[in-house]
């Protein structure tokens, strides 16, 4: 995407709120910034390094329940304890980072989703933190439509500083580093790149954002229970529209999120919430088999006007 | 002291149902590579299948004569019609596989939701509720008879595997493909077989599950994480780590109830899982 489209994209989603548009569109949209931020970010370690994490609930609720307790305790609100929240969830990644990143490919999954369930087993039984009950929060005394412009600016910019940090990882050196780690981790460690410190970096930035995004999501919410703080369908959605957009890229999963959360409000309000479920879950099989290599590869080639075999991309082809 | 053998031979028996449906994800993780998240699913369905049978005066153990040839053809069909093609298509195996078969536990969820609705269901027998006492110990029949359905089927599956052609072969595969596939062993085949006995010996869990637990269509996930951990206690691919780590991981959840509030149980099992990868990242006993 050129940069001109891009600036002119974001001016116009500024406007937005006030040319008339009404609650749902503004929901919508929010929504689909939530998701494309949580893309992004997951993208951070599990697209640019390879590891895959089916965990980033955690980070997520952790955000969402630390602007969550500062309201209640304090009286703070989460758009200014937010970044308190992206802290938390990257403080727990640093520490349980270390460990987890020691283990590779299918382990790093499958620990990262024990993780997320142990951390809500954990809230579940902390009474500080409402447990079962959940926790409630009173909004400021909002029109449902100033509530709903709010939230759209505050999610906004959360999704473009995340996605502002992913084109940074990307197209930086840290990038390229985690791209060797990912095409050959000890390869990369024998010619000097510094893979742990890279690694932890790329999570910790990661959990962060994700943590980022919880803390807003909490606060419109309004109430929350880590029965939907942590749960495991967030974390494989996010890993789900990255792969659809394409992991190799920045901008891929923004695509993969914008597909996903069109596709998941229309079916949810055609055919209701249990149909939809059913018919996503199918779908999201039938794009994995159909398009491992995800969008963003074959809009490029299409662009381009040359038609390849869908074999790999080569890794040069892959930065956009 | 009653109490804790108590809580040690109830969870040894659970731990065995444990280990049967460890085994079978175990098998597939080791010779397939593939993470099937969908495995406790299709148990849950075996057990929805037993309490329709049961509804029409089926016991659960008969019902086995449906469920485990269909279970196969399941197996079978999964691997020849949805993971071979996503295999094939190339990407991260590990990624492709556990994204796909998420979502197809997620519509299969559903469809049992849609189906039996979200609530909790159990399957009464004529043995429910009686049990068998043994110097003072209190053994539901249905434990007993979940648990000896689960042995029976991991030790069929243990002869199987090492003293039959096919389940050499299958071995084989999962030691080294490059080399089973110079001795003219079937890769394909094999792989296919694979599937259908690990989804078979799915749905023997589940009806080894729907015997001893009330169910529902999110129980999966629930079961999912017992199934992690008897996979990576136990190590990948390997049966009788699974046996011991499914026993493990049984009678330590049943014995720290004793010790500390049962809300805490999963936190301590998670917590000495974390501790145990710190330690030993693959399993206590990897070859």
């Amino acid at each position: 995407m050129s940069r001109a489209v891009a600036a002119g994209l974001v001016v116009v989603l500024l406007l937005l709120p006030w040319v008339g548009t009404g609650e749902y569109p503004l929901a919508l949209l929010y929504s689909t910034f939530m998701y494309a931020a949580l893309a992004v970010a997951w993208n951070v370690i599990g697209g640019f390094a390879g590891y895959l994490s089916f965990g980033h609930a955690t980070f997520f609720g952790l955000g969402g329940y630390t602007t969550g307790l500062f309201l209640v305790r304090t009286g703070l609100s989460p758009f200014l304890t937010a970044p308190l929240g992206a802290a938390v969830a990257a403080g727990f990644a640093a520490l349980a980072g270390y460990p987890c990143l020691r283990l590779r490919g299918p382990y790093f999954a499958v620990v990262t989703m024990i993780l997320g369930l142990a951390v809500r087993a954990v809230i579940l039984n902390l009474p500080w933190t409402g447990a079962a009950e959940g926790l409630w929060m009173t909004l400021p005394p909002w029109e449902p439509l100033v509530a709903r412009r709010a939230f759209y600016y505050a999610m906004l910019a959360v999704a473009l500083v995340t996605a502002l940090a992913g084109r940074a990882v990307r197209l930086g050196k840290m990038g390229v580093g985690l791209e060797a780690i990912r095409e050959d981790e000890e390869a990369a460690q024998s010619i000097g790149v510094p893979v742990v410190r890279l690694k932890m970096s790329a999570l910790i930035l990661s959990a962060g954002l994700t943590g980022l995004v919880g803390g807003i999501y909490a606060y419109d919410r309004s109430y929350i229970h880590p029965d939907f703080m942590f749960d495991l369908h967030l974390s494989v959605l996010a890993v789900l529209m990255a792969l659809l957009g394409g992991r190799q890229s920045w901008a891929g999963p923004i695509l993969g999120a914008v597909v996903v959360r069109l596709v998941d409000e229309l079916l949810t309000v055609r055919v209701g919430t249990e149909a939809a479920r059913i018919i996503f879950g199918l779908g999201l099989a039938l794009v994995i088999v159909l398009l491992p290599d995800g969008l963003l590869p074959h809009l490029e080639r299409l662009r381009r006007r040359a038609p390849r075999p869908p074999a790999a991309v080569p890794a040069a082809e892959a930065r956009l | 002291m009653a109490q804790v053998l108590q809580a040690l031979a109830t969870g040894l028996l659970t731990g065995t149902v444990y280990a049967l449906l460890g085994a079978g994800f175990s098998l597939i993780w080791g010779v397939a590579h593939v993470i099937n998240i969908v495995h406790p699913a299709l148990a849950v369905g075996a057990a929805y299948a037993v309490y329709l049978l049961a509804a029409h005066g089926v016991d659960p153990l008969a019902s086995l004569a449906v469920v485990v040839p269909l279970f196969f053809l399941v197996g079978v069909g999964f691997h020849e019609g949805v993971i071979r093609p996503a295999v094939r298509r190339g990407g991260d195996l590990v990624l492709v596989s556990m994204v796909l078969t998420f979502g197809l536990a997620a519509a299969l969820e559903n469809v049992l939701a849609a189906v039996w609705g979200p609530g909790p269901r159990v399957v009464n027998v004529a043995y429910t509720g009686r049990a068998v006492q043994l110097r003072g110990l209190v053994l539901p029949i249905t434990h007993l008879a979940g648990a000896g359905l689960a042995a029976v089927t991991i030790a069929a599956l243990y002869l199987f595997l090492h003293k039959t052609f096919p389940g050499k072969a299958v071995r084989a595969v999962w030691q080294n493909p490059e080399g089973a596939a110079l001795c003219a062993i079937n890769l394909r085949q094999v792989t296919s077989l694979t599937y259908g006995l690990a989804i078979a010996s799915a749905g023997v869990a589940g009806v080894a599950l729907a015997l001893i637990y009330s169910f529902s269509p999110a129980s999966h996930l629930m079961w999912l994480v017992f199934v992690f951990l008897v996979v990576i206690v136990g190590g990948v691919g390997s049966l009788l780590g699974a046996v011991v780590a499914g026993m493990l991981v049984g009678a330590l959840t049943n014995l720290s109830t004793l010790v500390i509030p049962f809300a805490w149980a999963p936190f301590l099992l998670f917590a000495s899982l974390g501790v145990l990868l710190l330690w030993r990242p693959t399993g206590l006993f990897r070859r």
